[in-house]
């Protein structure tokens, strides 16, 4: 059967892409404008760097590995990891994800726990979304309270406005369903495990548009999310919008007693979520 | 286009000319703006030949789209659409990637009917099948899709419309605004082209969440958007679960031929699917299998599918993405 659509729900979207259009149109004869490219954008990093870190000193040294494709096929589902290499001895104490050109730059504090681990390679991965063109960059603060980045400039456009969800009839299901694995490592000398956490949640950001209603879905995203090796903490994350929707995360740990993972998560509805890992090694 | 062309930047001066060559450069562009400007109204129309149309089945008409990613050169002339002239009226399926595209299906259409546009049906929201609908606005047609799809091509309208006119151009962009479904369906609609029947499917999520599919039942011919792909990388931006098993249900269909979103302009059943089927499969095995061996969606992109590589056009333009899809959607098995 067809079912008429009311004019007035479709208009605000329809007024804005033809202001859209008329303003194309106006620039057309402009041909000379250049395109939006990264070296346009003022250097946003120096200003985030004074907020976020004051004038503590940021070294450059390989002390950790930000790996990112140079182009992000989906910006609204871009993998993001970060590593660091064994050579690194020390205990970790904080991670900060940064996105220089993302609606709120730092996208994510990881404090670190005793559970963490140490004596191999650690790591921390999710997924993320790129509004634009941007530099990515990942501040790991080891024990003796030094700072190390490593940065990656990304292509992407348009991460943050699109609706993520394939199909958002069945996200709304779904939400709050979350799966935590855990990895024992490959060898049995590695103090080093692997766990994941992965919960069915929009992630909204308060730029997506929700036809039915032609209002923006308003901001709905995990605030907060800690993670416990056997009841000791492994990290404590702040999260914001710019993780993906159904947010996933993967990331090492400490060998402990039974290797079980508790997870805690909070959104900004104050709605509570908890997860607790399969039987070991699922 | 060839405008594009006039237009490209200078290579940079130095620092030392750099004042007297911007002014002059921008002088000089001015004038040429202003003195070839009306010109370039003119170009496209004097430039290309009439949309190349074929005639599958009595009254059916398909354009074949180029196997390219949008560009100024094609103006989103990148997807198959189609018409249906009954007795009384005609029926548009798909429009193409612009509004000067969709203008050119319109000529096609003006070159072997009178009979008004009664229906523009889009098969799904993706930009190279609906960005022609403009064109066809002044016909005051209904423009009839799945329920899902107003919703879906809204909530990516900005991002499309930013996407395309940066591949493409504004001059090839130029008309193009999203024109959203007037008419619904739910799950059946049939129209009547005069002595003629079209009936109308919503299916559940697989290529995207707003699938339509369109039965010409006088001919047995069965138009199946982005459900199927042949030659061109097919897409994933639904369910490959869904997908999977909607293939299943449609090359069973007692039809004479279908025409694809994307391939030649007709096929036969149940061939047509063989291939999308081994590659959606393909991709499905391999994701589910790294996802048992606790491997991350990063590792999968460089890993699954990959076996599939030669058998494809763009292959390497859209396959990472349906891995990724495919990852983000399995993993939750």
């Amino acid at each position: 059967m067809g079912l008429a659509f009311f004019e007035e729900d479709a208009m605000p979207v329809r007024t804005k892409s033809l202001a859209l259009i008329g303003s194309a149109a106006a620039l057309t004869l402009v041909l000379s404008l250049p395109m939006p490219s990264a070296e346009a954008k003022p250097d946003v990093w120096q200003t985030l760097k004074q907020q976020t870190f004051g004038d503590r000193a940021i070294a450059t040294d390989g002390m950790v590995v930000l790996e990112m494709p140079d182009t992000a096929e989906d910006a609204a589902l871009v993998p993001l990891t970060v590593r660091v290499p064994p050579h690194v001895r020390q205990d970790l104490k904080s991670l900060t994800l940064v996105i220089d050109n993302n609606p709120d730059p730092v996208i994510a504090k990881i404090a670190f726990g005793p559970a963490a681990g140490n004596g191999g390679e650690r790591s921390f991965s999710t997924r993320v979304r790129v509004e634009d063109f941007s530099h990515v960059r990942a501040i790991l603060e080891t024990g003796d309270g030094e700072l190390h980045m490593a940065s990656k400039f990304v292509a992407a456009a348009g991460g943050c406005g699109a609706l993520m969800a394939k199909d958002p009839d069945v996200e709304t299901v779904d939400l709050g369903k979350m799966i935590v694995k855990t990895f024992p490592p490959a060898l049995d000398s590695n103090p080093i495990w692997s766990g994941q956490v992965m919960i069915k949640h929009p992630n909204a950001n308060g730029m997506q548009l929700d036809i039915n209603t032609a209002t923006i879905i308003p901001a709905r995203y995990v605030k907060e999310m800690t993670v416990k090796r056997d009841g000791e903490l492994v990290f404590k994350m702040e999260g914001t919008f710019s993780i993906s929707t159904n947010p996933n995360f993967r990331f090492t740990y400490g060998r402990g007693q039974d290797n079980d993972l508790d997870v805690t998560i909070v959104d900004t509805d104050q709605t509570v979520f908890a997860g607790h890992s399969d039987p070991a090694g699922s | 286009m060839a405008g594009n062309a006039f237009f490209a930047s200078p290579p940079p001066a130095t620092p030392r000319d750099r004042r007297f060559q911007v002014t002059r450069q921008a002088v000089l562009r001015g004038a040429l703006v202003l003195f070839t400007a009306p010109l370039f109204r003119l170009l496209p129309a004097l430039a290309a030949t009439r949309l190349e149309v074929s005639e599958v089945a009595p009254g059916i008409f398909v354009h074949q789209g180029r196997y390219e990613m949008q560009s100024p050169e094609n103006r989103g002339d990148m997807a198959n659409a189609g018409f249906i002239v009954g007795d009384e009226a005609v029926a548009v399926i798909d429009t193409l990637g612009s509004a000067g595209m969709g203008r050119e299906l319109r000529e096609a259409i003006r070159a072997v009917t009178d009979k008004p546009v009664r229906y523009v049906i889009n098969t799904h929201m993706h930009p190279d099948h609906v960005f022609g609908n403009a064109a066809f606005k002044d016909d005051n047609p209904a423009f009839v899709a799945h329920y899902k799809m107003a919703r879906g091509l809204a909530s990516r309208a900005d991002r499309y419309l930013a996407v395309n006119e940066r591949m493409m151009g504004k001059d090839a962009l130029a008309g193009t605004e999203i024109v959203l479904p007037t008419l619904a369906v739910e799950d059946r609609l049939t129209l009547d082209l005069g002595n003629r029947e079209l009936v109308l499917e919503a299916l559940p999520t697989a290529h995207t969440d707003n699938d339509l599919i369109v039965t010409d039942t006088k001919t047995g011919t069965l138009f199946l958007g982005d459900l199927l792909f042949s030659v061109h990388v097919p897409t994933l931006d639904g369910s490959i679960r869904g997908w999977l098993t909607l293939i299943d249900d449609l090359e069973e269909r007692q039809v004479a031929r279908v025409v694809p979103g994307h391939g030649p302009h007709a096929m036969e059943l149940p061939e047509a699917f063989g291939p999308e089927k081994r590659y959606l499969s393909t991709i499905a095995q391999d994701v589910q299998r790294l996802i048992r061996e606790g491997k991350t969606l990063e590792d999968a992109t460089k890993i699954a599918g990959f076996s599939e590589r030669d058998a494809w056009k763009l292959f390497d333009k859209y396959h990472v993405r349906n891995v990724s899809a495919a990852f983000a959607e399995l993993e939750w098995e």
